[in-house]
């Protein structure tokens, strides 16, 4: 039998960051909704106390988490603010690429300093001609001397407008696809780098989200993540890290939706009694129930698979796609246990029907996610 | 300077609260206790006057059963130094006085210039322990503190809010002091502390041990009876009265005499 | 059995302070026909007027300023007076220093003791049973302290004071030797007379006055003002109020909103909508004052009020200002 009982310091993580969310996240994540404010004070502090660079080891100022361990952290936190979560993982995703493929020397030089001060870093696989198809990507990398020059533009990238390092994508020759793809470190000062405005989103409103142009940008090849044909299988292996998190974020919206709309059930009168009392609504809670315990434990199952060095693109897969789906749905019917007042902006449930949403298209669309799904189960018969 | 921090794990603050079913104490079955109020406020001190006097340690102390252990991992995340898990007595008594004997016996034996706990328990909110251990200590005690400094390595200044104003204090070392909370903006763990803390050691007093030093007193004094819970509420008691006068004094009177809420 | 019962005094001005009353009123109740009641005070020969217009017929004194006044130091007097009054009961009020005492002087006489005690009974030769609030008041116990000797604090303003009753105590003067050397090196520099005015917040505040679209209009507001302030209490809103800009958003209480839950919430002119209910209902006590007998505030209130607040409230100022003896205004 499977033991599905936490460790005591998995439990004390989960603590610290249960309590960082509801002091600190929780009491600004509407104001920060309404306005659109980035509140760099919460980032700030998420840093202080090692809830930013979760996945870096700590022999690099990260905080050498397994991937339980982080979804266990990401999911407390979405429980308060699935949009501020957001870019405070921001950096376990795009220093990933650096720890998969960086050499010890990059990762020193790299890593090091980054982690011993609050800094944001992006992801840059992203393009305004296409995402679902990274094969694809246009950004180019040219061989220039004892480097390369990177030209051509990135969007929907999360913390852009603040990164001061980008993890890029680029190809070196577009007709090779997969195979042309190279990544690279590139510093947020590099002259050429130009950042566009901060997008006006509908959910995840305490993130921020720009493109990111690189023009003529000049990148020494020390700052090469391992061979020029390794990009691609990089940035797949990245998200095969990653992807299981983003489940557990939809997890923590999903849990805040129930939580929501079960005390509002036993509030709210109508026709007499609570409306829990009535069977229509204690229906909806249950399917709500179900689908929060099955994300739940998807995304634990996927992180054990990660954690246990067994393949895991399936199971990562499966999770983030079931427990986003969930989030979504889940969020729904909070909104209708809520009735007129779900939709109205003063109530915490329809930022979370919002922020749910997006949790289906980044990190793989939820139809790449069932496509992968799909073809890593067919193999297993074909 | 030595610093001994007291503290005591309480139910976290939305723990919904039952008696246990002989109905004399509250359940701590289904609770989750924490390092929480008063008591993570004197970590917070302790930890500020460690920082300003170089050398100094912090040992974080607690009486009580099992659970005091998470609680204690709790402090040393916080930064405490070291840490020692007083056994309470197996039959459960808590009665401030018997904690108080078991704390100050342990004490004896550890080096201390100032012993630092919160000015009540969040839970059973007594107050006792720290003048009581203070006086089986034979040093001075001071409750109710804000704003505690040092003066020096053998000397402390502090503040104390009272009914007649805040009053300004200067004490010698060694000495208790019960902390008022929320002056202070208690800090968090980082997550690698979180995780260094797991593997630290505690010091272990075993409750026999405690209790040859308590052979003196070591019955209970003060024994719970019933633990209730406030009634749900059925509607408001409506007062009549005829004129506004009438109404104010009344509702006063209630205020006192009933519901004993009056400032 | 004529248990004596000794009151630990405590006067301010000259005369006795409000808790040092309430536990003289207590002390009364519980020494009853056969028993006594007497004195012990650090205030020298100007607490003993204030005492002998008590009735106590006697009285501990000890003359030690202020400056001075350690609990160590009280606690070493007061149980010596307690020895030599062959008292069972010590009673204390609830203030800071009592509180503050308490815990070494249940050590230093060997009692049994309880702090922020409600209600209090003598219920057999060696056998004291207190009732306490506890966890923030959410919950209430009952305790049995035994043995000869026990000390009990009172919770402030939870028993009413005693009367004045003419007499002349017996006057005892108590030996300073008996306070321990290590207390002489602590000093009280200095005392800053409390500050009127300055309320405490929202969250922290144990009492909360809330004003509804009841006060009818921005000017009426002071009246929640001013009775918040006679109570020491913090001032709240209800959405009606804030919509209607006669105060800031940061006054309101409800789901969008802040959650409260002090000892004491009074709710003025509100009528009790489920937004508004959810961030007050975990209060301990709930006063409403409402025009409509039907307002649903009254469900989950514990004292009702039918009545026009705007009549009502100054009154009831009035009324708070007198019994917490602070000036008209
Ligand atoms: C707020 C936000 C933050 C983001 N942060 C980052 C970031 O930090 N870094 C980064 O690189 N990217 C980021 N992204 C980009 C995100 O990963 C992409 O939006 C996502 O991969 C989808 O790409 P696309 O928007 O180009 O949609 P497209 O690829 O154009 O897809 C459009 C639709 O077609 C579907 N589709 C595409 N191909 C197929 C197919 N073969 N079969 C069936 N359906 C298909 C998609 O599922 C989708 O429904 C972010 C996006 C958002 C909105
Ligand atoms: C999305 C949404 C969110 C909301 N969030 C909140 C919230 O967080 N907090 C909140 O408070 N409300 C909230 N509300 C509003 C809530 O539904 C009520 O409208 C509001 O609480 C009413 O305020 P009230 O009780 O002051 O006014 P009313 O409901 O108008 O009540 C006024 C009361 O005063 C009484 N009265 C009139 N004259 C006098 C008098 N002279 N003396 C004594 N009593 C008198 C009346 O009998 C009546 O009961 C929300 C509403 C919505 C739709």
């Amino acid at each position: 039998m499977p033991d599905f009982s936490l460790t005591p310091e998995q439990e004390s993580l989960r603590d610290a960051a249960r309590k960082f969310a509801r002091a600190e996240m929780a009491p600004k994540a509407a104001e920060c909704d309404k306005t659109a404010r980035f509140p760099e004070e919460i980032y700030r502090k998420a840093w202080e106390l090692g809830l930013m660079n979760l996945n870096v080891p700590t022999e690099y100022g990260g905080s050498g988490l397994g991937a339980l361990e982080q979804c266990l952290i990401v999911e407390e936190l979405a429980y308060a603010c699935g949009g501020m979560t957001t870019s405070i993982i921001a950096n376990c995703l795009a220093l990933e690429p650096i720890l998969l493929g960086g050499t010890a020397e990059q990762k020193s030089r790299w890593l090091t300093p980054f982690c011993a001060e609050y800094h944001l870093a992006s992801f840059c696989l992203t393009e305004p001609g296409g995402g679902s198809d990274a094969a694809g990507l246009q950004t180019r990398a040219r061989k220039d001397g004892d480097g390369y020059v990177l030209s051509g533009e990135k969007c929907f990238i999360t913390n852009g407008p603040h990164a001061s390092l980008f993890t890029v994508f680029a190809t070196l020759d577009p007709s090779l696809r997969s195979k042309g793809i190279a990544a690279f470190i590139v510093p947020g000062d590099a002259p050429g780098i130009v950042r566009g405005k901060d997008e006006d989103k509908m959910g995840h409103r305490a993130s921020s989200t720009s493109t990111i142009r690189f023009e003529g940008v000049r990148i020494p090849s020390t700052q090469r993540l391992g061979s020029e044909q390794d990009g691609f299988s990089i940035a797949m292996r990245t998200l095969d890290q990653t992807r299981t998190p983003i489940g557990a974020l939809a997890t923590g919206i999903a849990q805040a939706a129930l939580d929501h709309s079960a005390r509002y059930s036993l509030e709210r009168k109508s026709f007499g009694k609570a409306i829990a009392e009535h069977q229509a609504i204690q229906i909806k809670l249950a399917n709500m129930a179900q689908a929060v315990h099955a994300a739940r434990l998807l995304t634990w199952h996927a992180a054990w698979s990660i954690d246990h060095g067994h393949p895991s693109t399936l199971e990562s897969s499966i999770a983030k796609c079931f427990a986003s789906d969930a989030a979504l749905r889940v969020a729904d019917e909070a909104i209708q246990i809520f009735g007129g007042y779900g939709y109205m902006r003063d109530y915490p449930v329809e930022k979370l029907m919002r922020d749910a949403k997006l949790t289906q298209i980044y990190e793989g669309s939820n139809e790449i996610q069932r496509i992968v799904t799909a073809r890593e189960l067919l193999r297993q018969y074909g | 300077m030595e610093i001994v921090v007291l503290i005591k794990p309480i139910p976290e603050a939305e723990s919904r609260l039952r008696a246990t079913p002989d109905g004399r104490g509250p359940e701590p079955e289904g609770i989750k206790f924490v390092l929480a109020g008063y008591d993570e406020s004197a970590v917070e001190q302790a930890l500020l006057l460690k920082e300003s006097l170089p050398g100094s340690s912090v040992h974080a102390v607690s009486f009580g059963p099992a659970r005091c252990e998470e609680t204690l991992r709790a402090a040393i995340a916080l930064g405490a130094d070291r840490a020692t898990w007083v056994e309470g007595p197996p039959e459960g008594s808590d009665d401030p006085v018997l904690a108080a004997r078991a704390l100050a016996a342990t004490l004896q034996t550890v080096p201390h210039d100032l012993v630092l706990g919160g000015k009540q328990a969040g839970d059973d909110e007594e107050g006792i322990v720290p003048g009581a251990i203070a006086e089986l200590l034979g040093i001075p005690s001071f409750g109710y503190v804000t704003d505690l400094r040092s003066s020096g390595p053998s000397g402390l200044t502090f503040l104390r809010p009272t009914e007649a104003g805040v009053e300004q204090w200067e004490a010698p070392l060694p000495c208790v002091v019960g902390l008022q909370q929320a002056w202070n903006d208690p800090r968090s763990a980082k997550l690698p502390n979180i995780l260094k803390s797991r593997k630290a050691p505690i010091l272990k007093v075993d409750w026999p041990t405690t209790s040859t030093a308590l052979a003196l007193e070591a019955k209970p004094r003060s024994i719970g009876e019933k633990f209730e819970l406030p009634a749900p509420r059925t509607g408001a008691k409506m007062i009549e009265f005829k004129t506004p006068e009438e109404a104010a004094e009344k509702l006063v009177r209630l205020l006192r005499e009933e519901a004993k809420v009056f400032p | 059995m004529t248990p004596t019962v000794l009151v630990l005094a405590e006067t301010s001005g000259g005369l006795l302070t409000g808790p040092t009353k309430e536990a003289i009123g207590v002390a009364r109740t519980l020494a009853g026909s056969d028993g006594s009641v007497a004195a012990v005070t650090m205030g020298g020969p100007s607490a003993l007027e204030a005492l002998a217009s008590f009735g106590l017929k006697e009285v501990w004194m000890a003359d030690v300023p202020p400056e001075a006044a350690t609990s160590g130091a009280v606690a070493a007097l007061a149980a010596h007076a307690a020895d030599e009054s062959r008292a069972a009961l010590v009673l204390l009020g609830g203030t800071t220093f009592g509180r503050d005492v308490t815990g070494r002087l249940a050590v230093r006489w060997g009692a049994a003791a309880a702090t922020g005690v409600t209600e209090v009974a003598i219920t057999g030769p060696e056998e004291v049973h207190v009732r306490r609030p506890v966890y923030g008041g959410r919950a209430t116990e009952s305790r049995r302290l035994v043995g000869p000797r026990t000390v009990i604090a009172l919770r402030p303003h939870a028993f009413a004071e005693a009367a004045a009753s003419a007499g002349t105590p017996t006057v005892h003067a108590l030996d300073r030797s008996v306070i321990p050397v290590t207390e002489g090196a602590a000093r009280r520099r200095s005392l800053a007379p409390a500050e009127p005015g300055s309320g405490p917040s929202l969250s922290d505040a144990t009492i909360v006055v809330s004003g509804g679209r009841g006060m009818r209009a921005a000017e009426n507001f002071h009246l929640i003002e001013e009775l918040a302030q006679s109570l020491g209490a913090a001032v709240g809103a209800s959405r009606a109020v804030t919509d209607a800009g006669w105060r800031p958003t940061s006054f309101q209480v409800g789901q969008t909103g802040r959650a409260v839950s002090p000892q004491l919430y009074i709710a003025v002119g509100i009528s009790g909508a489920i937004q508004h209910v959810v961030g007050m209902v975990s209060s301990r006590t709930i006063v409403a004052i409402n025009t409509d007998p039907s307002a649903p505030i009254f469900k989950v209130a514990d004292y009702g009020l039918v009545g026009d607040a705007l009549t009502i409230l100054p009154a009831l100022t009035r009324e708070v200002r007198k019994v917490r003896g602070l000036p008209a205004n």
